[in-house]
C-alpha cells in the first residue's frame, strides 16, 4: 500500500462519520430553525423565517435561563480554579505517595456525570444525607430550597471537575524550569513576589486552556443539573433546551434555541482564545 | 565587592561526596576562575557560595561573616546561570529591573540603574524586546546586566558562555574581562574550557573529583603544574607524559623514554627532587619537543608517525621507543609520515611527576 492509500484509509472514515453525524445536523437543524416543525406530529414543516429567533430573544423567560447559567458558569468555573489550582501548588513538589494521591484526586472526574448526580443527591439529602449530619444543620433542603439549589448544583460540580484544573495546573506547574527560581531567589525576591511576578504569569496559558474547557463544559451542563435540581431557579439553558425539544416538542423553535446557544458558546470562547494568544505572544 | 573564603567545605550528594575538604579564600575585587571536567564540583561548589546549595560540613565566609546557613537571597551574590535564566515573559528592561522591584526601590532609581547597566553593557536599543527574540550573545548580555544592576556583593558565573558558539565566546571573554576591570567586583567563574580561563582569571582554581588540584596565576598553573592532572587539563595542545627511566649520577643524566635505546641528556638540577631509579613520568609541552632535519648533540633519530596541520603551526607525532610524543612545528615542517627526524627535549620545560602519585617533583618554591 502506497502511503497515500494509508492516508486515505485513515482520514475518509473520519471524515465520512464527521460528515453524516456532525455536519449534517448541523446544517439540518440549522434549515429546521427557520421553521415551525415538530417531531411529534405528522405536520409539514412550514417555514417562518426569523420568527423563532425573535420570539426567543424577546423571551424574558429565556433570558432568566441564560442569567441562571451564567451564574452557574461564573460560580462552576471560579470554584473549580481555585481548588483545582490550589491542589496543584499543594501537589507541585517532593512528598511521597504523590503518584497514588494525585491519581485518587483525579478519580471524581473519570466518573459519569449521573451517577455523581445520583450520589450527591444522597449525600444533599434533608433527612438521612451526610453533609446535613457533618455540618450539623438539621433539615436543610440543599436541592430544594429555591435560592441554594443552583450552588448546590455547582458545588458538585467544582467537586467532579476541579481535579481537571488540578492536572493541567500541575503540568503547567511542573513545566515552569527550576533555575527561574533560584534565578528569582537570587534576585532577592520573596515567595508572594515570585508566586505573582513569575509562576502565575508562567502558568496561566495552560490554566487559560483549562478554563476554557470548563466554561465551555459547564455552559452545557445538563446531566448534573437536571437529576439534582428540579428547582426553576436551578434550570440551565440546556434543561430548558431539552423540555422545549423533547417535552414540548418544538422541535423547530429549539433548533433555533440551540443556535443561538452555540454563538453564545462560541462568542466566549472566541474572547478566552484572543486573551491567551495574547499571554502566548511572550 | 567582599572576600570569599572557604573553609574546610564538604558536600555529600547522598553518599556521593561532590567537594572533599575545600579551602579557599578569594580576595576582594579578585577574579577567580575555577576549572576542571564535568563533575569535579566546581559548580556545586559554585553554587554553595551563592547559596543554591547547603554545604554538609565547612563553613561559607563573606567578608568575615559566615553565611552557610543563610538563604541566597540574604548573601547579596549575584549569580549569572548557564542557561541564563532569563524570565521569559518579561521584556528585556524588566527582566534587568527584576532584582530592584523585588526588593522595592523607587522607579526613578530603578530606571536610573537598568539605564546605565544597559549603556555599559551595550544593550540600550534591547530593552524592549522579550529573550526569545535575542541572540545568545545578547542573552548572555541580559544576563550579566541583571546580576550587576543591583552592585552585589560578588558575582558568581556558571559557565556562562559555554552555550554560545565559538566565535562569539571569544568576543564574550572578551567583554567579561572588559567588564570586571571597569567594574572591578569578586568574581567567581565556573568553566571547563581551560583557555577561558587562562585568558579571564588572576588565579585558577583547577579542581578534580571534588579535591582542589592547584591554585594558582595562569602562567603559574601552566608553568608549574602541581600534578599530573593539572599538567595535562591546562594547555592546548595537551602536554605530553611518557613512563621514563632515569640513569646516571652528578653533572648529566640520561633521561630514557619509553625503554628507548639512546637517552636525553638532563642537567641535574632540572630533575627538582627526582632521583634516579625512580618511577618516573616525564612531562613535557609540544613546544619543548624540538624536531630537526639535521643530526645534532643529543638528539635522537625517531619517524614521524602523525601529522596535524592546524594552520599557524603543525603537530606531529613521533615515535620514542614505546611512546609517542607530540611536538609543535611550523608548519610544513615534516612532509609526510614515516619521514625521518631528530628530536630534542628542552629540559627546561620538563616537568617530572612521581608515577604512583602524580605529584610534582619539581623543587616547590
Amino acid at each position: 500500500m502506497s502511503d497515500l492509500t494509508i492516508r486515505n484509509l485513515f482520514i475518509i472514515p473520519t471524515i465520512a462519520f464527521l460528515i453524516i453525524f456532525n455536519i449534517f445536523p448541523l446544517l439540518y437543524s440549522l434549515g429546521y430553525s427557520f421553521t415551525d416543525f415538530r417531531a411529534s406530529t405528522n405536520a409539514p414543516a412550514n417555514f417562518v423565517g426569523l420568527q423563532n429567533y425573535h420570539y426567543l430573544l424577546t423571551d424574558p423567560f429565556i433570558w432568566r435561563n441564560f442569567t441562571i447559567t451564567a451564574k452557574y458558569v461564573i460560580v462552576s468555573v471560579t470554584g473549580q480554579v481555585i481548588v483545582g489550582f490550589g491542589m496543584a501548588m499543594l501537589l507541585n513538589r517532593d512528598i511521597p505517595l504523590k503518584g497514588l494521591i494525585t491519581t485518587l484526586l483525579l478519580l471524581p472526574m473519570m466518573l459519569s456525570m449521573a451517577v455523581v448526580g445520583l450520589f450527591w443527591k444522597l449525600l444533599y439529602d434533608p433527612s438521612f444525607g451526610i453533609i446535613n449530619y457533618g455540618l450539623g444543620l438539621g433539615k436543610f433542603e440543599w436541592l430544594a430550597d429555591p435560592d441554594v439549589a443552583l450552588y448546590a448544583v455547582a458545588l458538585t460540580d467544582i467537586w467532579m471537575w476541579s481535579p481537571f484544573v488540578m492536572l493541567l495546573s500541575l503540568a503547567g506547574l511542573s513545566a515552569v524550569p527550576k533555575h527561574l527560581y533560584e534565578a528569582a531567589e537570587i534576585d532577592r525576591a520573596g515567595s508572594f513576589y515570585t508566586f505573582f511576578r513569575i509562576t502565575l504569569p508562567l502558568v496561566a496559558p495552560i490554566v487559560m486552556i483549562a478554563i476554557i474547557f470548563r466554561t465551555m463544559e459547564a455552559f452545557k451542563t445538563f446531566d448534573l443539573a437536571y437529576i439534582l435540581s428540579s428547582q426553576p431557579t436551578a434550570e440551565l439553558i440546556a434543561i430548558r433546551l431539552y423540555k422545549m425539544a423533547f417535552l414540548e416538542w418544538q422541535t423547530g423553535m429549539s433548533s433555533a434555541f440551540a443556535y443561538i446557544v452555540l454563538v453564545m458558546v462560541v462568542a466566549i470562547t472566541n474572547i478566552y482564545v484572543k486573551y491567551l494568544n495574547k499571554v502566548k505572544e511572550r | 565587592m567582599a572576600q570569599i573564603e572557604l573553609r574546610n567545605v564538604q558536600k555529600f550528594f547522598g553518599a556521593v561526596q561532590v567537594i572533599k575538604d575545600m579551602n579557599l579564600t578569594i580576595e576582594d575585587g579578585e577574579f577567580v576562575v575555577m576549572l576542571g571536567q564535568s563533575g569535579c564540583g566546581k559548580t556545586t561548589t559554585l553554587r554553595a557560595i551563592a547559596g543554591l546549595e547547603t554545604v554538609t560540613s565547612g563553613e561559607i565566609l563573606i567578608d568575615g561573616k559566615e553565611v552557610q546557613n543563610e538563604k541566597a537571597a540574604d548573601r547579596d551574590i549575584a549569580f549569572v546561570f548557564q542557561s541564563f535564566s532569563l524570565y521569559p515573559h518579561m521584556t528585556v528592561y524588566e527582566n534587568i529591573a527584576f532584582p530592584l522591584r523585588a526588593v522595592g526601590m523607587s522607579n526613578s532609581e530603578r530606571d536610573k540603574a537598568v539605564k546605565e547597566v544597559a549603556e555599559i553593557l551595550r544593550i540600550p536599543n534591547l530593552l524592549k524586546r522579550r529573550p526569545s527574540a535575542l541572540s545568545g550573545g545578547d542573552m548572555q548580555r541580559v544576563a550579566i546586566g541583571r546580576a550587576l544592576v543591583r552592585r552585589p556583593k560578588a558575582l558568581l558565573m556558571d559557565e556562562p558562555i559555554g552555550a554560545l558558539d565559538a566565535k562569539l565566546r571569544e568576543e564574550m571573554r572578551a567583554e567579561i574581562k572588559r567588564l570586571h576591570i571597569s567594574r572591578g567586583s569578586t568574581s567567581v567563574y565556573v568553566t571547563h574550557d581551560q583557555i577561558e580561563a587562562m585568558s579571564l582569571a588572576d588565579r585558577i582554581v583547577i579542581m578534580h573529583d571534588g579535591v582542589l588540584q592547584q591554585i594558582g596565576a595562569p602562567e603559574e598553573v601552566y608553568l608549574k603544574p602541581a600534578n599530573l592532572f593539572v599538567a595535562q587539563f591546562v594547555g592546548s595542545p595537551v602536554m605530553n607524559v611518557a613512563d621514563v627511566s632515569v640513569s646516571g649520577n652528578g653533572g648529566d643524566v640520561s633521561v630514557v623514554v619509553g625503554k628507548a635505546d639512546a637517552g636525553f641528556a638532563f642537567p641535574q638540577s632540572t630533575l627538582g627532587n627526582a632521583k634516579a631509579g625512580h618511577e618516573l613520568s616525564l612531562g613535557i609541552r609540544p613546544e619543548a619537543v624540538l624536531l630537526s632535519h639535521d643530526k645534532s648533540d643529543g638528539a635522537i633519530e625517531v619517524k614521524s608517525t602523525n601529522i596535524e596541520p592546524l594552520g599557524s603551526h603543525d603537530i606531529v607525532d613521533v615515535q620514542i621507543g614505546s611512546e609517542v610524543l607530540r611536538a609543535r612545528t611550523e608548519s610544513g615542517f615534516v612532509s609526510g609520515e614515516g619521514q625521518t627526524v631528530w628530536v630534542n627535549l628542552d629540559p627546561t620545560q620538563a616537568h617530572f611527576f612521581d608515577r604512583a602519585s602524580g605529584l610534582s617533583l619539581r623543587g616547590h618554591e
